[in-house]
């Protein structure tokens, strides 16, 4: 009797600690946020993909940043005093480093306290980027760009230690708060690079005293601090005390100034007290926790899109009561099924044209985005300089007769003489939903489809081994540049560079090139859309889609915009106490 | 045979299981295994970047001397940094172990002791009705994918009623108990099913034996007969069963420790599959090939424990 007894205890003791499921914390200005994705590390030269360089951002800064308030992006000064004076030949950008600017503590520095910013930061960091030992993830933002930095990579690769102290041409701190950068070619993009996490600020002495241990312990300037980095399921941010004065922008474009988004202009950033980022790679956990207010704001999981939006694209009623607010935003990206341009097969222009004219992109965003993305009439998408508005593609599908029709100019009458085409996909459902898909539309044409998912990186081998004869593929922007699009398609960037499809154009390749070297001016522009109207009717590729992100937030989160470039976003981000007290009642 | 000496003996078999688990993943990881260069570089690689990765990695290096660097790490246990999230491996694995094994032991011990209890009380009622609705019943459970389990069980224990947390982990006892409980309910619920009706089909072999039928002609209870004899000779296949699962547990559960968001090791080994992560994948094969030899000489020794006719050689 006792042990029954003893057994009941215990199991009552066990089910009441699991009935206290933690409440929603309403205290502090404390925001949470749910990431799809396991951080990799804290070290802004390996925060190569979306999920690091955002944790990377909240400790980290670099020179120049987005503006948060304005669109289409814009760069503005972060670390740096104000914008580069720039030489009249385009080569030479002097930066003045803000002064009064501190890194977090530290038991790396003397004291433990952080030590001013100085413009030789930048400098050692540029060289971090370039050192042959680290191997870092954004050599290619550099490669070759900067007078002298390629020569001193190459020369230390070959050397046991890498020398920091060789002074390189291309990057000097020509006093303690001035850095130059000399550039050996025009690369109009070089400031974008600046406000990449790659760039970004870090401390010499904090490298060499952790070592390899550096990517655990972030030492930046940036509006949050984080003690230690440990790979688990929670990263816990607190504001940076010591954070200098920097101010919620005054100014904003007209959509942001009518939605009430400088009701913050003027205050002290950041504006929440803790940023705790929640690790959760399931779709569902996210969502329940969203639902439940444990998170902030989330994208939409595709499998809750129809319990969520209503077919005219707006909240349901039951969203709307717990004071949920959506936010669509088209993203600077693209999907597309691109050819094998190398195989004789593909150089077939008349066939390109056929197959496109014969898939029904409207449907598939249907399908399989909810009608949310945009569809794509070539590579550049929208809000940004290249895209040209109104452009129609003549060769977008569907027009069945119309594809039959060139099918036999192409020489294959109704798809006869034609082998079956591989159309490669990465492992998914979706993926796999939207082969067959494929599959379905161009056997109205005759075309006979061989669909095949490959796990990721057997999908990238076989596109850099040239095994491929179709594949679906999506870029995302790096840069608000339409070269960063047009390069996909730049004939020497072919595997394993990004340009997959192989397509090799003569005219293309120069105009690229010219284009490449050019400031952002109206000829630029022009030239961009010379050659994104070229390459659309080229079909080097079938377009899909711009997606659009459908983003929900909760009704006490202040100033929330979707960004393409997320970095340093949390800082501007804040919350009503009260609101969410009074919200929470009703989930 | 002395048991130390049959120990010892037993576990030197490391050695050459070791050699040739070494030889297999290098093998297949040359062969079959994306590049890791091209993978960690992702859209932006360049031939060249590539080399230079590959350099740096030590992967341009002769075969025979890359294998050598293998096997010494899985001797030394020395197993190096993560390529793909450049962490040290040992770090890795024990940040990922605690929280693994806080879900995946008392739900193991659980849902055996569970299962045990439910397969004598129904071999007890054997042939009967109780007997057949529990064999349909593990049926039926079992024809049920656990990702069903998983996501009903998120949303209405943990959402809709909300009597558990919907997922995440504080590391530290007692902290951990709420985030694991439901993942343990659940892991017994996928459980019960294949383990009743194994552990039911041994314990019937037994309850027809002589010794069965002889306990009962001297009058002794059912329960007794149950417990003391039919599960004492059922022990054997029981603990072949239960103790050579044991070194899986280390790798946690996968699909479980990704819904509830638990650290466990299940994630790690997961994420080093897509990402070419070599030696992360080299330290978890090894370290479940020892895990596994390790276990199954504890078998060995259990069986002399649990039935003293039995003598190892």
């Amino acid at each position: 009797m006792k042990n029954i007894t003893t057994l009941l205890t215990v199991f009552a003791f066990i089910l009441g600690i699991g009935g206290c499921t933690k409440k929603v914390d309403v205290k502090e200005r404390v925001l949470n946020l749910a990431v799809g994705s396991k951080i990799k590390g804290m070290d802004p030269i390996y925060a190569n993909d979306r999920y690091s360089s955002n944790e990377v951002g909240r400790v980290y800064e670099g020179l120049l940043e987005y503006h948060y308030l304005k669109r289409p992006y814009t760069l503005v000064p972060n670390l740096a005093e104000a914008m580069p004076a720039v030489s009249a030949d385009g080569l030479t950008y002097t930066f003045k480093v803000k002064k009064g600017v501190y890194f977090h503590d530290d038991k790396a520095f003397t004291d433990g306290k952080g030590r001013e910013l100085v413009a030789e930061d930048f400098v050692y960091s540029i060289k971090r980027l370039a050192d042959p030992k680290l191997q870092s993830l954004g050599w290619w933002v550099l490669d070759g760009k900067i007078k002298g930095l390629n020569e001193w990579r190459k020369k230390n690769s070959a050397l046991p230690k890498v020398n920091y102290d060789e002074v390189v041409e291309g990057v000097k701190a020509l006093d303690r708060y001035t850095v130059q950068f000399k550039l050996s070619k025009s690369f109009p993009q070089f400031l974008y690079s600046l406000a990449m996490t790659f760039t970004f600020a870090t401390a010499r002495e904090v490298v060499e005293h952790y070592g390899k241990e550096f990517l655990n312990h972030p030492v930046g300037t940036g509006a949050f601090v984080l003690p230690e980095f440990k790979q688990s399921n929670k990263i816990i941010y607190t504001k940076n005390p010591k954070f200098r004065k920097k101010l919620y922008p005054s100014e904003a474009s007209e959509e942001f100034k009518q939605k009430g988004y400088l009701a913050d202009a003027g205050k002290q950033l950041p504006l929440v007290d803790k940023v705790v980022v929640h690790i959760m790679v399931e779709a569902q956990p996210r969502w329940l926790n969203f639902q439940k207010g444990n998170i902030d704001y989330l994208g939409i999981p595709k499998d809750n899109f129809a319990s969520t939006i209503t077919p005219s694209k707006t909240l349901t009623p039951e969203q709307k009561k717990k004071g949920l607010i959506l936010s669509i935003t088209p993203s600077l990206d693209i999907t597309y099924m691109a050819f094998n341009n190398d195989s004789d097969l593909f150089k077939n222009i008349k066939l390109r044209r056929a197959m496109s004219l014969a898939y029904d992109v409207n449907k598939s965003n249907e399908l399989f985005y909810n009608g949310t993305g945009l569809p794509a009439q070539s590579v550049v998408p929208p809000g940004i300089a290249g895209n040209i508005k109104g452009y129609v593609n003549p060769y977008r599908g569907t027009d069945v007769a119309k594809a039959k029709a060139l099918l036999v100019e192409a020489g294959y009458p109704e798809g006869k003489g034609l082998p079956a085409i591989t159309y490669d996909i990465s492992v998914s459902t979706v993926a796999r939903q939207m082969g067959e898909f494929f599959k379905k539309q161009m056997k109205e044409i005759g075309i006979n489809i061989k669909v095949q998912a490959n796990p990721w990186p057997e999908l990238q081998k076989k596109v850099d081994t040239r095994k491929v004869m179709m594949y679906g593929m999506a870029w995302g922007a790096d840069y608000p540049d339409a070269e960063n699009f047009l390069q996909l398609l730049y004939g020497p960037n072919k595997p394993p560079g990004p340009n997959g499809s192989g397509f090799n154009n003569e005219e293309f390749n120069r105009l690229y090139k010219v284009a490449s070297l050019m400031q952002d001016t109206p000829e630029r522009t022009a030239l961009y859309e010379k050659m994104n109207r070229m390459i659309a009717e080229e079909m080097p590729v079938i377009w899909g889609l711009h997606r659009q992100d459908y983003v929900l937030y909760q009704g006490w989160l202040k100033n929330y915009i979707r960004s393409d470039f997320e970095t340093g976003q949390v800082q501007y981000l804040n919350m009503d106490i009260e609101k969410k007290k009074a919200l929470l009642s009703k989930f | 045979m002395n048991i130390y000496i049959y120990t010892i003996r037993r576990l030197l078999y490391v050695i050459p299981v070791l050699l040739g688990v070494c030889f297999i993943i290098f093998f297949l990881f040359n062969v079959v295994s994306p590049d890791p260069a091209r993978m960690m570089l992702d859209k932006h690689a360049t031939v060249k970047q590539i080399a230079e990765m590959r350099h740096e990695l030590g992967l341009d290096r002769p075969f025979f001397m890359q294998y050598l660097d293998v096997v010494k790490s899985a001797f030394t246990f020395n197993f190096g940094r993560s390529w793909s999230t450049r962490q040290e491996i040992s770090e890795m694995i024990m940040d990922g172990a605690i929280p693994s094994l806080s879900l995946s032991f008392p739900a193991f011990f659980l849902a055996t002791l569970i299962s045990i209890c439910i397969s004598l009380f129904v071999s007890f009622f054997r042939g009967k009705v109780i007997d057949r609705l529990a064999v349909i019943f593990c049926v039926g459970m079992m024809s049920v994918s656990s990702l069903a389990y998983i996501l009903f069980g998120q949303w209405f224990l943990a959402y809709h009623m909300g009597l558990f947390e919907i997922s995440g982990y504080e590391f530290g006892f007692p902290f951990f108990i709420p985030y694991v409980i439901l993942p343990i309910i659940i892991w017994i619920i996928l459980s019960i099913g294949p383990d009743v009706r194994f552990y039911r089909t041994v314990i019937l072999d037994e309850i027809y034996q002589d010794y069965v039928r002889t306990a009962r002609a001297k009058g002794l209870s059912e329960i007794v007969i149950l417990f003391k004899h039919v599960l004492k000779n059922a022990m054997i296949p029981i603990i072949t069963y239960v103790v050579i699962r044991i070194p899986f547990l280390i790798l946690g559960a996968l699909l479980l420790e990704s819904f509830f968001s638990i650290p466990g090791l299940g994630g790690i080994t997961l994420d080093a599959v897509k990402s070419s992560d070599f030696p992360v994948l080299k330290a978890m094969t090894v370290l479940s090939s020892i895990a596994y030899i390790t276990f199954s000489v504890i078998t060995d020794v259990l069986y002399t424990v649990v039935d003293p006719r039995v003598r190892l050689k």
